[in-house]
């Protein structure tokens, strides 16, 4: 190495590549929910930290380390509970014909009061297990390698997301391209009356993708137990802004994009702060501003019109009076 | 067994309710009449008591003759020097007052004007998503920045009615400025929502390419709102930081932001004694969960934690059962409406 400008720039490497796979797996299964159901749905974060405290109950109260166990249950529970926001509160809205800003409201609602369930749910789990649930350590996991690529070592959650990140990819693209429940999703997110029209179970399709959302963002959560150091109830709110950012810059439709914006808002933020850091001595802690720059600049040059309305404003010259 | 102390109950309601009606009356004139999904309303509350508790305790230890460079505010030294100092010029602490209630305004109100800049191109969810992100960032930055006290915050900010020996007459003096803010917050979004320009925001609200297609300025009446709302959001941090007589930076979380989006959603979407009764409710049961839940020996379950739960449930099921809410909007009766009408009713004569 010697002489390298950036001193940690290997370490930002690494973490670039490691967020990616963080971001990829929170962020596709958002994207996908917003195209099939179409709502934008701020309870996401919820999916992420009840992931993480599925493995950590587990690991807290009944001493399991095992972390297949714990994605499994995760994505049970919090797929349950996607299809659950749905069946009770985001489809009798829809149906009685309410805006999406009223629907994203209601979103807004549930993301407060499950978060605070959950506060309260570690505050009675601590009661009785005489433990820390509110700041928990990294959990090690016994079924997950350590693997060492050239000579770099790889910790078990580079291992276990770039797993997990390949298989919903690989499992997505499959699903969606070569099924015929995957092109029903589609054609859902085309358009869904036509869909509904041409004889397709619709309120089944848009339960199973909320289902499906919900697991995948469940098995990052448990993934991410064994990447932070401090796992809280905020552990999903500390990365929404990424993990919308990276699904704005795919518009909320395209996966392909969301795909390019995970690897753009993570080599942005790891990249980015080693270098103020190193030159201008800005604190590793202020990296969120790098992503909020992103998403002012997508807003800005590349404003996302599909989701949830917007008008071209950039027809209004300046200085034109009305 | 103490007595249950009603005036101190209602003076500590009364109080909240004042500072959480300016901030419900204005988001609903944003976000009710105005269509702007403002999921943003703690960095303006924030910003306000942020500039307040900084302005006030920086210039009481300066203009008495202390270097603050060596002794900051957020310091222990610094805080003692606050308390002893803090209170020996009504005169000082009220033009303090003035000066933090003007400059908060302007503070505020300019960076809701700037944050109009980037989602004025895009649609209610990327507006609401802007917004609430940067009230997070808001709270990192305040968490790092060492002159207002990083994640400490600032401690014992003299009050403008410190002075007063009686401490039930400073709290009845507090009370007053806060409702006569309050009551001129209303003045202000009741004049507005029934001006034309009020008009022109249900417009927008409800049909924003039909109003652009009149020939409304979408973005420069959203600007000229968001601009108000923050500002008078800004003047509402202010009182809170006197109140408190301290900030830090986990007081402005998301979740102040959807209490009063709760108030407004519960008292009625564009109705403004709606967002006075959706207040006057919350803040209630905020309350009574505070003074009560600690006779009752619960300590297991946080209130704090309850409330928020509350709150969240509250949004969903009113928008569930009643979407409306308790008030309902009502049209506007313009005089032109009436000559309209009377020329009807003529005619069918």
């Amino acid at each position: 190495m010697g002489g390298s400008l950036i001193p940690g720039i290997q370490q930002a490497i690494m973490n670039t590549l490691q967020y990616m796979l963080f971001y990829l797996i929170f962020s596709l299964p958002l994207t996908l929910s917003y195209r099939t159901t179409k709502v934008i749905n701020f309870a996401h974060a919820n999916f992420i930290t009840y992931g993480a405290y599925v493995a950590i109950f587990l690991h807290g109260i009944m001493g399991l380390n095992i972390m297949s166990v714990a994605a499994i249950l995760a994505f049970l529970i919090t797929g349950a509970i996607a299809v659950l926001n749905n069946v009770l509160v985001f489809t009798p809205l829809q149906k009685r014909g309410s805006s999406p800003a009223i629907i994203m409201i209601s979103s807004m609602g549930l993301w407060i009061a499950y978060k605070y369930l959950l506060y309260m749910t570690t505050d009675i789990a601590h009661y009785y297990t005489i433990k820390n649930f509110v700041s928990y350590g990294r959990i090690t996991y016994s079924d997950v390698p350590r693997g060492s690529v050239g000579g770099v070592e790889l910790s078990q959650a580079f291992v276990a997301s770039l797993i997990t990140a390949s298989l919903v990819v690989v499992l997505l693209y499959l699903l969606l391209e070569k099924t015929k429940i995957g092109r029903a999703m589609r054609a859902v997110a085309d358009n869904p009356s036509l869909a509904e029209i041409s004889g397709i179970p619709k309120s089944f399709v848009v339960n199973l993708t909320w289902f499906i959302c919900g697991g995948i963002a469940g098995i990052g959560g448990v993934i991410w137990t064994s990447f932070s150091g401090a796992i809280t109830p905020e552990a999903g709110d500390s990365m929404i802004l990424q993990v919308f950012t990276v699904g704005f810059i795919g518009g909320l439709v395209s996966l392909l994009r969301t795909g390019i914006g995970a690897v753009l808002i993570a080599a942005i933020e790891n990249v980015g702060i080693a270098i103020l850091n190193t030159y201008f001595g800005v604190p590793v802690s202020f990296r969120p501003f790098l992503t909020f720059v992103t998403l002012i600049t997508t807003l800005i040059v590349s404003p996302p019109l599909g989701a949830g309305g917007g008008l071209p404003y950039r027809f209004l010259k300046r200085g034109s009076r009305r | 067994m103490i007595g249950f102390d009603i005036v101190g109950f209602m003076i500590s309601w009364l109080t909240l309710f004042g500072i959480y009606a300016i901030l419900s009356l204005t988001l609903n004139l944003e976000s009710g009449t105005a269509g702007i999904t403002n999921f943003g309303k703690v960095v303006f509350y924030g910003v306000g008591a942020y500039v307040s508790a900084t302005l006030t305790a920086y210039l009481i230890l300066m203009l008495n003759g202390v270097d603050v460079s060596e002794t900051p505010p957020y310091d222990i030294e610094g805080i003692i020097l606050l308390g002893e100092l803090g209170n020996k010029s009504p005169l000082l602490n009220i033009g303090l007052l003035v000066l933090s209630l003007m400059i908060a305004f302007a503070v505020s109100g300019s960076l809701g004007y700037l944050l109009t800049y980037p989602i004025l191109r895009v649609g209610p969810a990327f507006v609401g998503f802007t917004l609430l992100s940067s009230g997070e960032l808001l709270r990192i930055f305040l968490q790092h920045y060492e002159p207002v006290g990083a994640s400490k915050g600032l401690m014992a900010i003299p009050t403008p009615f410190g002075w007063i020996a009686d401490s039930r007459v400073r709290e009845a003096a507090y009370l007053s400025l806060v409702l006569g803010l309050l009551a001129l917050t209303y003045v202000v979004t009741h004049k507005l929502i029934n001006s034309p320009l009020g008009r022109t925001l249900r417009a927008l609200r409800d049909d924003e390419i039909a109003a652009l297609c009149l020939g409304k300025h979408v973005p420069r009446i959203k600007a000229t709102i968001l601009f108000i709302g923050s500002g008078f959001a800004g003047m509402a941090g202010v009182l809170l930081a006197y109140y408190l007589t301290s900030v830090n930076p986990n007081m402005f979380v998301p979740a102040v932001t959807f209490n009063v989006w709760a108030m407004i959603i519960l008292g009625g979407f564009g109705n403004l004694k709606g967002s006075l009764l959706g207040a006057a409710i919350i803040t209630f049961v905020d309350r009574v969960l505070t003074f009560v839940t600690p006779q009752l020996g619960v300590t297991v379950i946080s209130p704090d934690y309850l409330r928020w739960v509350i709150v969240g449930l509250l949004i969903v099921i009113v928008l569930l059962v009643n979407p409306k809410g308790l008030l309902p909007e009502k049209p506007i009766k313009t005089p032109a409406l009436d000559v309209v009408l009377e020329e009807l009713r003529g005619e069918s004569r």
